[in-house]
């Protein structure tokens, strides 16, 4: 599996970018670095195994969809649209492109404001600075290059671990709060609101139309297999870990002192206690990073489910007049996000209520994607084990039971107020 | 594997290939000969029959004449029909596979399925800096 | 005419009773040659208990995997079977009509339409 030669082995190294750019974004988008340290200072670590569930989830169906993409070229979109028909795969679009969107204009706002914490100058002032970039990025700069660079920065989101370190913590106890309790203060129903956020976050559709995308972008056959794999199993962890760190920093530091988080400085709150100046610096260049990281695999999100949807040419390899519809379409979403931060919503709050449309979008995206990985036609020899697929179901079971409980728990707790 | 006591026959060999329209053939990605995506199967137009009309014992099959695309899709959708005039049609005599995908054995770039592409590109994509630069 | 219209149609038998709706409209690639490809004639109609939603093929293209969704689309769809153009009687814009004594065959895709 493992080239003979350096080169072929830092070409392997750095062929996981794809797995960890798109962990990036369901993990440590804006609206999870906060979620992630708002879970940590109200209920500990007691929802770790909600992350961990949805690790091995995304991990199942992520290589799933890589390997439909690779093998049979098509990407997830396409998919959906093949097997569900329109009816089903146009509510699924509006509800994919809804949540996408969202993200969008949340993760521009979430550079703004790392921005802002790094520069001091107004958060609205970098707004239409952060959307020229990203769409810059879009429009001119290789996928490859792209996914290596806001993956690697990213990266150094890895800080939060350090930080843990750093803060020696009482590692006992904190391995005690790993069993899964309702903290005192807090109902029952908040706990399970919480649960389904990170489960719905570690699960977000636009991670698979994202990854499936960029595996045809790369040009993946089915001799990449082992790639994919290898993406998937590095990638998704590392979100988790990433997301489960900002927890526990959370945990030591803001849950003792009582501070409920509700911005972005209280998440790198704990970061400049353990790790000093120097961490801080970290943390910034991580946030900025995977916020542009999310932005970017957002925006390209939105374009491929509508140019897969309708069957339009897509692909950052093609020159963008090679693919007009779905440049233009990346376009006008940057635009609206930008329209909607500058009448000052609060990009965090944004991304909160996608949870809503994940309830459609989450088992309309991974029930034809398990169909798929099955049919011959398709996959040739490399249909689903039956391992993957006893799997497959007991997730699309669990994917269900969260879509059917997340909007009546939403209403019932205030959105997990 | 059903679950009626005597299972149906088993059709009538036919010498050709078999496509169901709907499991095979709509809502597939077409690709032009280049393997450029063009559009998807919306919907098809078949020959006959004439509606509402005894069909004489003996009348020859329709056949499909066009993919369509376009507008069908939304009435396939909310219901309705679009009028004759406004299909947007690629002739079934322009197919040349039909797989995963269907493939076509035209070029896309004239087809009456690709005029929003082309205006889209003409009209603003190709006028931005760098609209024609090739990433690779 | 657009197939679309016809999928999902009711279906009656010539007496007037209710057979199903239109699941799918079956072809066969044979016929004269055209340039590229040959044509696709209309080989019969799929009948099936739901309407135009044939929910993935599951109750024709043999697959089994994975097993439990394979056996709930199954049985949703358990009673399908496939008309014969010859047996076809009348196409309305609302109905399906068959001919008297029309055969019912098995839906199952065999040979080399099982792709």
């Amino acid at each position: 599996m493992w080239g003979p030669n350096e080169g072929s082995l830092v070409k392997r190294l750095l062929g996981v970018a794809l797995g960890v750019l798109t962990a990036i974004g369901g993990f440590v988008d804006i609206g999870d670095l906060v979620t992630n340290a708002v879970v940590g200072s109200r209920f500990g670590l007691s929802l770790v195994w909600v992350v961990a569930i949805g690790v091995l989830g995304i991990i199942l169906f992520a290589n799933m969809s890589g390997r439909v993409a690779a093998v049979s070229g098509r990407a997830t979109f396409e998919v959906i649209r093949e097997r569900l028909g329109p009816r089903a795969g146009l509510a699924n679009l509006s509800a994919s492109f809804l949540i996408n969107l969202m993200t969008v204009t949340a993760e521009i706002g979430g550079i703004a404001l790392s921005l802002q914490l790094a520069s001091s100058v107004y958060y609205l002032l970098w707004i239409p600075v952060a959307a020229l970039a990203v769409w810059l990025v879009i429009w001119r700069v290789r996928f490859s290059i792209m996914e290596n660079v806001t993956g690697l920065l990213g990266l150094t989101l890895i800080i939060f671990a350090v930080a843990l370190f750093l803060l020696k913590p009482d590692w006992g106890s904190l391995a005690g709060q790993l069993t899964p309790a309702v903290p005192q203060q807090e109902t029952v129903w908040t706990y399970s609101y919480y649960a389904i956020a990170l489960f719905g976050a570690a699960m977000t559709p636009y991670e698979v139309f994202f990854f499936s995308s960029g595996a045809v972008e790369e040009g993946w056959t089915a001799k990449d297999l082992g790639q994919s794999r290898i993406n998937v199993l590095v990638g998704f962890p590392l979100g988790g870990l990433l997301s489960v760190s900002i927890a526990a920093c959370a945990a030591v530091v803001l849950l003792p002192a009582g501070i409920s988080v509700t911005s972005l400085s209280q998440v790198v709150l704990p970061v400049a206690e353990g790790a000093g100046k120097l961490g801080l610096a970290f943390v910034l260049v991580g946030m900025a990073a995977a916020t542009f990281g999310a932005a970017l695999e957002t925006t390209l999100s939105s374009g491929y489910t509508l140019a897969q949807f309708f069957g339009w040419s897509w692909g950052k390899f093609r020159r963008p007049a090679e693919a007009a519809r779905f440049h233009l379409s990346m376009i006008v979403c940057l635009l609206v996000g930008i329209a909607v931060l500058a009448t000052g919503v609060d990009p965090v709050l944004v991304t909160e209520y996608s949870v809503v449309f994940s309830a459609i979008a989450l088992p309309l995206t991974y029930l034809p994607i398990l169909i798929v990985a099955n049919d011959p036609q398709y996959m040739r020899e490399h249909v689903n084990g039956s391992a993957v697929n006893v799997l497959g179901m007991v997730y699309l079971v669990i994917i269900l039971l969260a879509s059917i409980a997340a909007i009546p728990l939403m209403i019932a707790t205030g959105a997990g107020s | 594997m059903t679950s009626l006591h005597n299972p149906l026959p088993p059709v009538p060999h036919v010498a050709g290939r078999i496509l169901d329209a709907q499991l095979h053939l709509m809502d597939r990605q077409v690709l032009d000969h280049d393997g450029v995506p063009v559009t998807t199967v919306d919907d098809l137009e078949v020959s006959g029959p004439a509606l509402d009309v005894e069909i004489p014992p003996g009348t020859e099959p329709p056949v499909i004449t066009a993919l369509l695309t376009g507008s069908v899709l939304g009435t396939r959708i909310f219901g309705g029909r679009p009028p004759s005039s406004r299909l947007v049609r690629i002739p079934w005599t322009d197919v040349a596979e039909v797989g995963v995908v269907v493939r076509l054995g035209v070029s896309g770039e004239p087809l009456d399925a690709s005029w929003v592409e082309r205006w889209v590109r003409d009209k603003i994509i190709a006028r931005i800096p760098g609209g024609r630069h090739d990433p690779r | 005419m657009i197939l679309g219209d016809l999928l999902g149609t009711p279906v009656f038998d010539a007496d007037g009773g209710r057979l199903g709706r239109v699941a799918d409209a079956r072809f066969v690639l044979e016929g004269a040659p055209h340039q590229l490809m040959v044509e696709a004639r209309l080989l019969g109609l799929v009948v099936g208990p739901h309407s135009a939603s044939s929910f993935m093929g599951y109750e024709r293209n043999g697959l089994t995997h994975p097993r439990l969704l394979a056996r709930i689309l199954r049985w949703r769809h358990r009673g399908s079977f496939l008309v014969l153009w010859e047996d076809v009687a009348a196409v309305g814009t609302g109905s399906v009509r068959l001919r008297p004594g029309y055969t019912r065959y098995s839906t199952a895709l065999v040979g080399p339409g099982k792709a």
